[in-house]
């Protein structure tokens, strides 16, 4: 191939800031809540000294649930514009996040593919793991996110509430957030970046843009349904600069470092 | 120790010993004015005499004045005149002060040396002292010291280990006494600073000196000078100091409250009416006296975070359930990361006045938990209170709804890493054998234009 290779935009810049603000605000969390969790630990006593101590973990914890609230109300604000927009298929089709009975063959072929028995099913523009992925963080807000405003405002909530609500809610955030950040740090990790064919990390996230190649290999449904629909052009992209390049990867791999080394730390303590 | 040459006592013609023997060899041999009807013996033991410290001296170097035969009364001997520096040490202790003298009997030399049987000091035990002192002496036999000291123990302490050489013995009041209150410590310490010493005599406790010089009773004496903490008299005892083993000791478990309360009052009050005050008093096996929480040679202050995380963990001891629990929930993982502003066994349940919660005194009794919960959580109301601090989700009969959701939530979680676990693990071959196949052409790495 001769000359740059061409790109199409696959996130837009909003997607991106946003996902921007998920990876902050869930490392955050991470961060600032394994310490309580594993209280009983000594990496959880270390980790929260050497964030200040339990009360300053605590405070951070809660500025990074306002950060998640934040673009969890932007995301909200963002569908409500497109459905009031009138975009087709948001809700239902190829283009929509919304799991359809397509998904479902999908992963069962994808599965009949890892084995051999057929050929790799063809991608639309949402792949059946990637909603797996966009549901289980809009359920872990919803989830975690009630769970931990109740815990934060008790005395509010048990207005409305009775005290043991706060037994279920301990429960909950605690072993939501749990696999919240083991399905993060080990499968939604592998799944995007470190399974080989991305190895060491799929950079789309941070650039929003996505080679022709790959495009036609990972997403072939959703190419020839923009170029037969005549759409595909106006997607055309430069490739990614080399400035963005370098940031998708400082900011990939710390991302992707913190991750594993609290996935480790985890695993090493169930294992014990 | 003797002065003077005593040779040079005798002078020439003086009366020699045989003089003197002539006439006090006589055992009837006695002074006028009889004292009550009895006549004073001046009778004189040879053999005594010989057998004495002052065996190779002539009468004369005590009995200055002497002569053969005499009829006044001879004046007192003063000892003072070869032995100087002990009269001069005397008159700074209590055994010379002026009420001490003034005392009958009074301290003199021959009180505790003897006359003509005088004997050398190092053979002066705890029966010369009891000739004036015999209800400290009688403590002191019965004592772990006199004790170990009966059985031939030549480290246990004596009278002059704690008190000092006898001449100078100063009395406890006095701020230089080796026994005064500030000071005593020190002197303990003398021996039981020694780990080795402890462990030579089976003493559990190898470094209390250490320890208590660290708590809040040994800053208190040491740093402040404060004359109503605790030195280690105060608990042990001074001449009855028994082992903890010995259920007449002071620091015996079963006395230990007692022993506290002697500062302690209003503590011990509360204490006895609690639950655990009852217990201990009833005998029952482990429960709790001052020491189990405090300890007794590192107490330190209950306002403290090391002490209060600490206590959690004593509780826990016994009420091991309530510990786990409690460690399941906020506030006992906060505790566990070392934040104590957050609730402790103490806030909700009390300390020393600790009641069950069928106890309406009880601060977590149906009565008074809601007003509990408003020390931390002023807007808590009836709804709050019912918040369970010590759920247990493993009990499927005391807290159904929580053992219900927790086992959804294992179930969610177990559910969905075992079958993303399968996903991931035949995912990697396939995907490793499609990037071999495509080569090394990374695609996410374009030229630059």
């Amino acid at each position: 191939m001769s000359g740059p290779e061409r790109h199409y935009f696959r996130l837009n810049l909003y997607h991106r800031i946003l996902h921007g603000m998920v990876i902050t605000s869930f490392l955050g969390l991470a961060i600032t809540g394994l310490p309580l969790k594993f209280a009983h630990t000594g990496w959880g006593k270390g980790l929260s000294l050497a964030l200040g101590g339990p009360f300053t973990t605590g405070y951070l914890h809660r500025f990074f649930a306002i950060v998640t609230f934040t673009y969890f109300a932007l995301h909200l604000g963002y569908l409500a514009r497109l459905a009031l927009a009138g975009r087709h298929g948001m809700f239902w089709g190829p283009e929509s996040m919304v799991p359809q009975p397509r998904d479902i063959a999908q992963m069962v072929q994808h599965m009949r593919y890892f084995v051999g028995l057929g050929p790799r099913p063809r991608f639309d523009r949402w792949a059946y793991w990637e909603k797996f992925d966009y549901w289980a963080v809009f359920w872990g807000i919803a989830i975690i996110g009630s769970s931990g405003l109740l815990l934060w405002f008790p005395a509010f909530f048990s207005r409305f509430l009775p005290g043991w609500t706060f037994n279920l809610a301990i429960i909950i955030h605690s072993d939501e957030a749990l696999l919240a950040v083991g399905f993060i740090f080990t499968i939604h990790f592998f799944n995007t970046h470190l399974r080989p064919e991305k190895f060491p990390m799929d950079p789309v996230i941070f650039t929003g843009r996505i080679s022709e190649e790959e495009f036609q290999r990972d997403h072939p449904a959703e190419y020839e349904r923009l170029k037969r629909q005549g759409r595909l052009d106006r997607l055309q992209a430069d490739p990614p600069p080399l400035w963005l390049r370098n940031f998708a990867r400082v900011v990939g791999f710390t991302a992707l470092a913190i991750g594993l080394v609290l996935i480790w730390l985890i695993i090493s303590t169930a294992l014990r | 120790m003797v002065s003077g040459a005593p040779g040079a006592l005798a002078a020439p013609g003086a009366a020699t010993a045989e003089d003197c023997l002539a006439c006090h060899a006589d055992k009837g041999l006695a002074r006028g004015a009889p004292v009550r009807g009895k006549a004073l013996s001046v009778f004189v033991d040879e053999a005594v005499l010989k057998g004495s410290a002052h065996a190779s001296l002539p009468c004369v170097a005590c009995h200055r004045t002497a002569t053969a035969p005499h009829d006044e009364r001879l004046p007192a001997v003063s000892c003072a005149g070869c032995h100087d520096g002990q009269r001069a040490a005397l008159g700074e202790g209590i055994h010379g002060s002026r009420k001490a003298q003034a005392a009958r009997p009074s301290p003199s030399c021959a009180g505790c040396h003897g006359t003509h049987d005088v004997k050398p000091a190092a053979s002066l035990s705890t029966q010369t002292c009891a000739a004036c002192h015999a209800r400290q002496v009688d403590l002191y036999r019965s004592s772990v010291h006199g004790r170990s000291r009966a059985r031939g123990d030549a480290e246990a302490a004596t009278c002059r280990s704690c008190h000092g050489p006898a001449h100078k013995a100063l009395a406890k009041s006095d701020p230089q006494s080796s026994t005064y209150h500030l000071i005593l410590p020190r002197t303990c310490a003398q021996c039981h600073a020694d780990p080795e010493l402890a462990k030579r005599h089976g003493i559990e406790v190898g470094a209390v000196y250490q320890q208590y010089m660290d708590s809040i009773h040994g800053r208190a004496v040491t740093r402040s000078g404060l004359l109503v903490a605790a030195n280690c008299s105060d608990c042990h005892g001074a001449h009855e100091i028994r082992a903890r083993t010995d259920a007449a000791s002071r620091v015996f478990r079963a006395n230990i409250p007692k022993t506290c309360a002697t500062c302690h009052a209003g503590i011990y009050r509360d204490y006895v009416e609690s639950i655990h005050g009852k217990a201990a008093a009833r005998g029952a096996a482990g429960a709790p006296v001052c020491t189990d929480c405090h300890s007794a040679h590192q107490i330190r202050r209950v306002e403290g975070a090391p002490w209060q995380l600490d206590v959690i963990r004593e509780c826990g001891t016994c009420h091991k359930e309530s510990l786990r629990t409690y460690r399941d929930t906020f506030h006992g993982k906060v505790t566990q990361l070392g934040l104590t502003r957050v609730a402790k066994c103490s806030d909700c349940h009390g300390s020393h006045s600790i009641q069950p919660a069928s106890d309406p005194r009880s601060q977590v009794s149906p009565a008074s938990i809601v007003s509990t919960c408003q020390q931390c959580h002023p807007a808590a109301g009836e709804s709050f209170a019912q918040f369970h601090p010590h759920a247990d989700a493993g009990d499927r009969v005391r807290f159904p709804r929580l053992y219900w959701v927790n086992l959804l939530m294992i179930s969610l979680l177990v559910g969905t890493f075992a079958f993303f676990g399968v996903h991931t693990a035949l995912w990697l071959p396939r995907s490793l054998v499609e990037r071999l196949r495509r080569g090394r052409r990374p695609a996410e790495e374009p030229r630059d234009p």
